[in-house]
């Protein structure tokens, strides 16, 4: 009798005489747990379903050491010795507020370029003048119109941290290359080569249509976009990141797990496919594509095998489907790996929320990420968050790594039964999606018909009725809500890192530096650039960045660049579901 | 003068806590600090604590307790050092002590508090820069 | 796939990928490692792991895990349906203090029994009134002295929590037979049959001596107490478990996680071998033995695989050494799992335990129990847990059971070739020790000729050593020290459920409560029972325990007895050669 046979036959007899007196004691029906022997991974092959880290399939992990230290560095992104990384996410009102956070950082230790939060008008290509968006200046993040913008920003990025020194993220989409065109042009005022910038912008435009929103034209003049920065970036900022592809956004927005890595997967081919229609070798500009993160929940079982299962798709589509040689076109890039999402935390209680980060953290670990802890706690009340709440979060790092030693071994959970099931099983469901999708046409298809759309809409329904039910349980929300139940709360001491009386007042005062640009800019040259930009656009063939990096020199501004192209590609529009 | 010998500690448990591992540390520690240390082992009360200094003529007590105790422990130890003539010994102590009672013990003569986290090299450290030079001068 | 293959493959992966990034990073070797099949070589599922609830009992003691974590006031014991068990463990000042606090803990929705902390003086044997123990009464637990202190707290235990339906926990050693006396006499007043009583008195000396300190007599008189309980448990209180073994304290005396289980192991056979010894049939008694709690630490994967190892090694011993039958007398039962321990809490930044408790819940979950997030947060400030903290630990425990899921899948790790290779590891090294002490003559000898002591003395101070060369990291400690680190404090808005003033006063009120009881006691009775403890007490083969439960009944106080067994069996004088 063969191994396996022993053990579906020990199964049957525990279940009948161990598992089944057990079940009666406790009068239930059937067991609430589940147990995973070898059983369960029949077929499992070591070599093929897992290697080694660094190898192909990637399973165990993109690297083959993790040489990361956590969060050494006060409020930068995970980093190592000899690496250059931006620091975490921030920016807010008028450009010389964000300047001003940046240096007060940098005095208190931190080192990373910045990581550029954009406010929405800035996002949706519209001028911080623009009356439709009076509200909203400088509220999410920084307003940026005009190259000079940028300019004030990175005053606080000199000498020691000049651009050739540094890393910059820049969360921008539709008009990413608007806004690569502004750090082209600060780079070439400042006489560094642009091939020694280094940069991620998000430049990722496929999810806006179904999760995030800050879209502005329709997908296939966006491709057109996202073509132009793929070629230009290739071609002449070998160490700019092409794309921060984001199924985080998507499961945020409701999307299960399984479609989270699908419509990944998906909207990642489509850049791919882009890159080879526009004649590059694959090997050339795959490295260059990195994820921001894909989404996460509680159930960290399941979002380690998330990641794991990932890593094989994205490696199995560059070798199969488009043919990669290079190792690192295989590679999912990203900062963190598993995590517990921000839509898992909860308004109410919320220093519970640090209790779900160390879990998303625990998870990152084990999945070959940084044990990131994140959101910091105080995420849902919407007040930013305190530097209580960050030093929870930063500590909470430092000790799974230095005091768990939870990187100490790389996929840990290597060989489990139920985890190495879990990974074949959330594979296989993708891959499905992956073909439903295809089946259509394409993930653009897919889009303009609405199922993408639909779909994350009605998964995010389906979750909140289940929740109403108490079928799916969160403490302090639907579940131990008692009278007796206390909520803690911290103390404030520090006063928030972002002074609110600024962020009042970043509208009216940004409007008033951009009348005086447009006043004291050469207006002829503005005119006739855009002019220009006109027909440019109206051409498929020709690459908009380099007229972009002129714009961006003559102070045109952000929104008279988008109007322009608002007028040739169209607006998108979406559909209802 | 002649030179100096090397510092006398008695590390003591008083009371009927019986939660030993920090004394213990310390104890070691400072011996490899090049202190000479006598460890009292477990339910010393201060009476016995206090005779044990007096017959050893040590420089410095150091006292641990965990169970609470310490407030009335602790000062009984201080006391009945004074009466008996060894007022000077440096008197320090650890364990689990509440930052609000730190003061108290303070005013009635103790040194220092070394609660978790502290390192003998600190202790060590301590007791070479507070210790009475009057009693390192020689026999 | 073979684990030749794969070894071929690993070293060519060594050369060509693991290598350049070692020289990338200018690292001499990798700050990680990598397990795969090969790791495990000659590993068999049914030998090593098995099904939960059946032997090895790697994956688990009991096929089903119906528990619910954080149910309010459950501590470590957690709480099912069905199932009836003490609550957290506490207890404070005199014996009124403590049963006000239980009424007022019902009030809020803690319904578990009463798992008893006591002061040091009871646990050592001395009444509230000897001048030699000022100071301590009421500190660390409450003060019993009499069975009168037992009616008191127990008034909080009536009606629909009645003896016959709740659990008891006594944290209590040396005097243990004494203790559990009166809990016996208090059932017969109230008329509740013995054998309807549930609970677990800690009963496990040996540890005393080695780790905790709460000893009076020397270890051979000890197991003789031992003796008595286990034979008078076996025969009259079905339902109370006879021992809490804690390899626990072990570990926090400073054991490393080997000895913990090394020293647990050689303990729990010694007391195993009392009881065949006595002559009774082991699997008569064994499934009455329970586990405290092992030690812990911040290594999640370690303690998880010591948990699997645990199980499986006393499942081994039960039935190899001791020719158990019974499944039920190889389960390794506790109430808890994998944990951090207390000692890895930090003073500095308390709040950051409640992220070190969270990743002991962690491993808790993954080896099998309950995900129990402890201890509270504000542990090493040593003011008592404030109900903030205790709040923050339950609301964990159940966002890891409820919401994380931890315990949908038993045993989750099973397979994983590094969790299955270190606990092989574990395991081992264990059985190593174990022999070692086997060979001097087992845990008693072990401990007269004060091996266990030394050895822990030992590991405690390497572990500082390797603190203070900044070898083992300690967040807030040292490390992460600097100016801009803040320290977050929480709000405390709810007063302490231990009301300080009355922690203070208590020993001058116990001690008027004692007086009293002495007063309007038949002390001639009194000092015959005593005569006859002393007779009886001289017999090494009499059990003592009906003659503790005639002496409870007439208010001898505990340390009346106590002196009484002193001058029979004599006092321990460890020997503190350091």
């Amino acid at each position: 009798m063969s191994d396996l046979e022993k053990i579906k036959e020990k199964k049957k007899l525990w279940e009948e005489k161990v598992l089944k007196p057990a079940l009666e004691r406790f009068k239930l029906e059937k067991s609430p747990n589940k147990f995973y022997t070898p059983l369960d991974v029949e077929g499992f092959d070591f070599l093929k379903n897992v290697g080694f880290p660094g190898a192909y399939p990637f399973t165990a992990g993109t690297y083959p050491l993790l040489p990361y230290t956590v969060v050494a560095t006060k409020g930068s992104l995970p980093s190592a010795k000899g690496l250059v990384r931006a620091a975490g996410y921030s920016g807010y009102g008028t450009p010389e507020d964000t300047r001003d956070y940046y240096k007060e950082y940098q005095k208190r230790g931190l080192r990373g370029g910045p990581n550029l939060a954009f406010d929405l008008p800035t996002q949706c290509g519209f001028d911080s003048d623009n009356p439709m968006v009076r509200g909203e200046v400088g509220k999410v993040g920084v307003a940026v119109d005009t190259f000079k913008d940028f300019e004030i920003i990175y005053e606080a990025y000199q000498g020691e941290l000049d651009l050739d020194k540094i890393a910059s993220n820049f969360t921008i989409n539709a008009p990413a290359n608007i806004i690569i065109a502004f750090y082209a042009a600060l780079a070439e005022k400042r006489g560094i080569s642009l091939s020694k910038l280094r940069a991620t912008p998000q430049n990722d435009i496929l999810k806006e249509y179904i999760a995030r929103g800050t879209y502005i034209f329709p997908p296939r003049p966006a491709m057109r976009m996202f073509r132009d920065s793929v070629v230009f970036l290739t071609k002449y900022m070998p160490k700019v990141n092409v794309t921060s592809i984001g199924g985080y956004h998507i499961r945020e927005a409701g999307a299960t797990r399984e479609q989270d890595l699908a419509f990944s997967m998906a909207i990642g081919m489509e850049y791919l496919k882009c890159g080879v229609d526009a004649g590059l070798d694959i090997d050339d500009f795959a490295p260059k594509f990195t994820f921001n993160a894909f989404g996460g929940s509680m159930e960290l079982f399941k979002e380690v095998a998330f990641q794991r299962a990932a890593r094989r798709m994205w490696a199995k589509i560059l070798k199969e489907k488009f043919g990669a040689k290079n190792f690192r076109s295989m590679l999912i890039r990203q900062p963190l790996a598993a995590h517990v999402g921000c839509s898992s935390t909860t308004v109410q209680r919320p220093l519970n929320n640090l209790t779900r980060a160390v879990v998303g953290a625990i998870a990152g670990a084990l999945s070959g990420g940084p044990p990131n802890v994140y959101p910091p706690y105080d995420e849902p009340l919407g007040l930013g968050w305190s530097l209580e709440a960050r030093q929870l979060a930063e500590d909470a790092s430092r000790i799974l790594q230095f005091e768990a030693k939870l990187t100490e071994v790389i996929d840990p959970l290597a060989g489990s039964y139920y985890v190495e099931s879990l990974t074949d099983e959330i594979e296989n469901a993708a891959w499905k999606e992956l073909e439903k999708i295809d089946a259509m046409g394409g993930v653009i298809s897919a889009i303009e018909n609405g199922y993408l759309q639909r779909e994350i809409a009605r998964s995010a329904h389906e979750r909140q009725q289940k929740i109403e039910k108490g079928e799916i349980l969160i403490v302090g929300v639907n579940c131990f809500t008692g009278e007796s139940e206390l909520e803690v709360t911290v103390n404030r001491m520090v006063p928030h890192p972002y002074d609110e009386t600024k962020r009042e007042e970043a509208e009216e005062r940004q409007i008033k530096k951009l009348a005086e640009i447009k006043r004291s800019r050469d207006s002829r040259l503005v005119n006739q650039l855009l002019s220009e930009l006109k027909e440019k656009a109206k051409n498929e063939s020709e690459n908009l960045i380099p007229h972009f990096i002129e714009c961006a020199k003559a102070y045109v501004t952000l929104q008279e660049m988008c109007d322009v192209l608002r007028e040739v590609f169209g607006e998108y529009e979406p559909v209802g579901i | 003068m002649e030179s100096k010998r090397p510092i006398k500690v008695l590390i003591a448990k008083p009371g009927l806590d019986g939660h030993d591992r920090g004394a213990k540390v310390v104890a070691l520690g400072l011996r490899d600090e090049g202190m000479e240390v006598i460890y009292s082992g477990l339910r010393q009360t201060p009476e016995k604590i206090v005779q044990a200094a007096v017959q050893e003529d040590v420089d410095v007590v150091g006292l641990s307790c965990l169970s609470g105790a310490h407030k009335y422990l602790f000062s009984e130890v201080v006391c009945q050092l004074k009466e008996h003539g060894k007022g000077d010994t440096l008197v320090i102590c650890g364990g689990i002590i509440p930052e609000k009672d730190i003061p108290m013990l303070k005013e009635t003569g103790i040194s220092e508090v070394f609660g978790p986290g502290t390192s003998v090299k600190k202790i060590a450290q301590f007791i070479r820069e507070n210790v009475k030079e009057s009693s390192l001068a020689g026999d | 796939m073979t684990v030749q293959k794969i070894r071929e493959k690993r070293a060519q992966w060594e050369e060509k990928i693991l290598k350049p990034a070692l020289d990338r990073f200018n690292l001499q070797e990798s700050p990680n490692k990598f397990y795969t099949p090969a790791e495990i070589e000659g590993f068999n599922f049914l030998e090593k792991v098995g099904f939960p609830g059946e032997y090895p009992f790697t994956a688990g003691v009991y096929p089903v895990y119906p528990y619910a974590a954080g149910t309010r006031g459950g501590g470590a014991i957690q709480a099912a349906p069905g199932l009836r068990r003490a609550g957290r463990y506490s207890g404070y000042g005199a014996p009124e203090d403590t049963r006000d606090y239980y009424k007022r803990m019902a009030e809020l929705g803690a319904k578990m029994g009463p798992n008893l902390a006591m002061d040091l003086p009871t646990q050592c044997g001395f009444d509230s009134d000897n001048p030699n123990i000022r100071g301590e009464v009421g500190k660390v637990g409450v003060a019993i002295d009499t069975l009168r202190d037992f009616e008191v707290i127990y008034e909080a235990f009536q009606g629909e929590r009645d003896l016959d339906k709740i659990a008891s926990n006594f944290t209590i050693n040396a005097p243990a037979n004494i203790i559990v006396s009166m809990y016996l006499a208090l059932a017969e007043k109230r008329g509740i049959p013995w054998s309807k009583l549930r609970g677990t008195p800690q009963n496990d000396i040996l540890k005393e001596f080695i780790a905790r300190g709460t000893y009076i007599f020397p270890p051979g008189p000890s197991m003789r107490m031992f003796r008595d309980s286990l034979v008078f448990f076996t025969k009259n209180l079905p339902g109370m478990n006879v021992t809490s073994i804690g390899g626990y304290h072990i570990r926090e005396a400073g054991a490393t996680r080997e000895q913990d289980l090394a020293f647990s192991m050689a303990i729990g056979m010694e007391y195993l071998k009392c009881g065949v010894d006595a002559g009774l049939n082991i699997d008569d008694f064994a499934p009455k033995f329970t586990f405290n709690a092992f030690g812990g630490s911040m290594e999640l994967f370690k303690e998880v695989a010591f948990q699997r190892a645990a199980r499986r090694m006393w499942a081994r011993i039960l039935r190899e050494k001791f020719k158990s039958v019974k499944p039920r007398s190889q389960l390794l039962r506790q109430p808890g799992g994998a944990h951090i321990g207390r000692t890895s809490t930090t003073k500095q930044r308390p709040l950051n335990n409640l992220t070190r408790s969270i990743v002991g819940a962690v491993a808790s979950a993954f080896s099998g129990s309950p995900p129990n997030a402890s201890p509270p947060y504000d542990e090493p400030l040593g003011l008592g847990w404030s109900l903030e903290a205790i709040q923050l630990s339950e609301d964990a425990g159940r966002i890891l059971q409820y919401e994380a899921k931890l315990t949908e899948v038993m045993d989750p790790l099973a397979g994983s070739y590094y969790v299955e290779a270190l606990t092989d590891e574990i395991e081992e090294a264990a059985w190593s020790e174990l022999e070692k002490i086997e060979a001097m003559g087992g845990a008693v000898a072990a401990i007269e000729n004060g091996y266990m002591q030394r050895e822990i003395a030992r590991s405690a101070y390497e572990q500082q050593k390797r603190i203070e060369k900044g070898e083992d990291l300690i967040v807030g400690l040292n490390c992460f020290t600097g100016e801009n680190e803040i320290e977050v404090m929480v709000n405390r808005a709810v007063p302490h459920p231990y009301d300080e003033q009355k922690r203070e006063e208590a020993e001058e009120l116990q001690i008027a409560n004692l007086k009293e009881v002495k007063r309007t006691r038949d002390n001639r009775t009194v000092n015959r029972l005593l005569q006859e403890l002393k007779v009886a007490a001289g017999k090494e083969e009499v059990n003592l325990f009906p003659y503790f439960i005639e002496c409870v009944r007439a208010y001898v106080t505990e340390q009346e007895m106590c002196d009484v067994l002193r001058e029979v069996f004599g006092e321990y004088e460890p020997s503190e050669n350091l």
